[in-house]
């Protein structure tokens, strides 16, 4: 028997629906496994068990009055912490926005709202979405649920390890490189990154507009369509919003007719033999439900990487601009106009946000730019062309998510590159747009292994058909 | 590409970042390693390829029409401000050589 925080959306609301239990019964329990466990973990940057409450009372009330609102009307959620969530704070991990209380609440939080969710409070992350490990919140790291000696991944660190460690029934994350599907790998649950353009990203605070993309974490693959499809839509707040036909699951009860790539270059770059090994067996379970599995050739997963960090940091050093200590977060006093910025943005901000401007800065400047901005941008076209190529020929692209299970912490901290290379399968996904899920598919050595799924442009529908299948049979 | 110290200072200073001796002398070493591992995309041919330059198929049209926030939103607005008098942000001089100054 399940205890009440570790139940998916979908059983809590069937239990709501016969009355077993209350959404107040179902906070309670996950406020109370975070005030026995987050004290270790560090999942959370703050806790609302008051509001909480108040929101589970009121879905109550409306289900006694038979006024509901659908599938998520008092289910307990967790939020990364640079969406916006009117009148609580909000700082992205970062001190330059310590003591910053948001506006406005972002689209995906007002549209949650307005389905009944209960928001428990707000996750920690790396400053402004920029790590795999979320060590880099100036908040303090986050512990793995399973071996505090290591990282959770990142950068949504703290909405993984709330959803694995059972504070809360699903959370939200950002993925820019891989920021929801990397953690979600390491902790053992699902990690949603819908196409970009799907989910508005109107009060998410901005790390690299062009690839962010915000998603669910959550413990089925049912779980994580329910929270897109409430979450979804055009939106006036984001002009990148498509206007394409809306998702709505499409579930599947084998793999007949469908057919699987592997990418050749990816299974034949490094990763951990026992990442190798729990992917492959996840691989024969897909194929035993009816897929056809081929290798395949997908150029460019190197390059892909080398044109996310350049494209990303401009991006950053553009976006970040606006922390200038002016109109709101931290500002030095008694400086003049110079010194005011560049002090105040070298006291807010840490080392891998100031690496990553500084790489930005340069790689927009000018004598430069063509370089590396639009030399990137172009490689860009060819990486969006390799896979569109390869996703006619197949309808899925599958790999691990991460090279390795989670690392030690501080293993990766000294050097950049070996944190920047733990993105190098998740990247392609936000490089080209596409939709990608991260699906828990074992352990190795008692930690959780992630395969990874990539489907067509706006394509949710049978991507997460596809990994529901895979998710049924592996029980 | 290799930077030097004076690139970095030089870049710190465009991106308007106060570095200390030591930052400056760590981020020429990072930057470097990085910029050594990017540098792979200089051998990708890319004659005749167009930059990508929309991510998605998106409609961004909207009518152009003001519309303001509520007074709830304006307060939020108005309390993060870090000085504020009244309903105004105090911020440093803008114009730090005035017309004849130096």
């Amino acid at each position: 028997m399940k205890r009440l925080n570790e139940l998916t959306i979908a059983e809590a609301h069937r239990m709501f629906n016969r009355g077993d239990i209350s959404s107040v019964d179902v906070t309670q329990a996950c406020l109370d496994e975070i005030h026995s466990l987050d004290g270790s973990l560090h999942a959370f940057l703050d806790t609302y068990a008051e509001d909480a409450l108040m929101s589970a009372k009121q879905a109550d009330i409306r289900r006694e009055r038979g006024d509901i609102n659908g599938q998520l009307d008092g289910i307990p959620i967790a939020l990364k912490d640079n969406l916006l969530h009117q009148g609580k704070t909000v700082t992205a991990g970062s001190k330059i926005l310590s003591g910053y209380v948001s506006v406005t609440d972002a689209t995906v939080v007002r549209k949650l709202k307005e389905q009944g969710v209960v928001i428990l409070g707000r996750t920690n992350m790396d400053e402004f979405a920029m790590g795999s490990s979320t060590e880099r919140s100036v908040y303090g790291p986050t512990r793995h649920p399973r071996d505090p000696d290591r990282v959770p991944g990142g950068s949504s660190g703290g909405s993984a390890v709330a959803t694995a460690a059972n504070f809360c029934l699903a959370s939200l994350g950002s993925d820019t490189g891989g920021s929801i599907r990397q953690p979600a790998s390491f902790c053992g649950v699902v990690g949603f990154k819908p196409t970009y353009g799907r989910v508005s990203r109107s009060g998410l605070i901005a790390m690299a507009s062009s690839f962010d993309q915000i998603g669910p974490l959550t413990r089925s693959v049912e779980d994580a369509a329910i929270i897109f499809e409430a979450i979804q839509g055009q939106d006036p707040l984001d002009q990148t919003t498509s206007d394409h036909m809306l998702f709505h699951p499409a579930w599947r009860d084998d793999l007949n007719g469908v057919r699987i790539g592997l990418p050749r270059q990816a299974w034949e770059g490094g990763m951990s033999n026992g990442v190798r090994k729990t992917v492959s067996t996840a691989v024969e379970v897909m194929e035993s439900a009816g897929a056809t599995v081929v290798e395949i050739n997908l150029p460019y997963t190197d390059e892909a990487l080398a044109a996310y960090y350049i494209l990303m940091s401009c991006e950053v050093s553009a976006n970040l601009a606006r922390f200038d200590g002016m109109r709101y977060g931290l500002r030095l006093e008694d400086l003049p106009l110079f010194e005011t910025y560049a002090q105040t943005r070298a006291e807010g901000f840490g080392a891998e946000v100031k690496r990553r401007i500084l790489l930005g800065t340069y790689a927009l400047s000018q004598g430069y730019y063509d370089a590396y901005y639009l030399q990137a941008k172009k490689v860009q076209t060819l990486i969006r062309h390799a896979y569109e190529t390869a996703l006619r020929d197949v309808d899925v692209l599958l790999m691990p998510t991460t090279p390795t299970t989670a690392f030690k912490i501080g293993e990766k901290t000294v050097d950049p590159l070996a944190m920047y290379l733990e993105d190098i399968f998740t990247v392609g996904a936000n490089v080209t747009g596409l939709p990608a899920v991260s699906v828990p598919c074992g352990f190795f050595e008692g930690l959780p292994v992630g395969m990874h799924l990539i489907g067509r442009p706006f394509g949710e529908a049978e991507l997460l058909a596809f990994a529901r299948v895979y998710e049924e049979k592996a029980l | 590409m290799s930077l030097n110290r004076e690139d970095v200072k030089t870049l710190a200073n465009l991106a308007r970042l106060k570095l200390s001796d030591e930052e400056l002398t760590i981020a020429e070493k990072e930057l470097d390693n990085i910029l050594a591992y990017v540098d792979r995309l200089s051998s990708v041919k890319t004659t005749d390829v167009e930059p990508l330059t929309v991510p998605a198929k998106s409609d961004g049209w909207r009518e152009d029409v003001v519309f303001s926030c509520d007074e709830v939103t304006r307060e939020f607005i108005l309390s993060n401000f870090p000085v504020r008098r009244g309903d105004l942000l105090k911020t440093p001089g803008v114009f730090e050589h005035p017309k004849g100054g130096r």
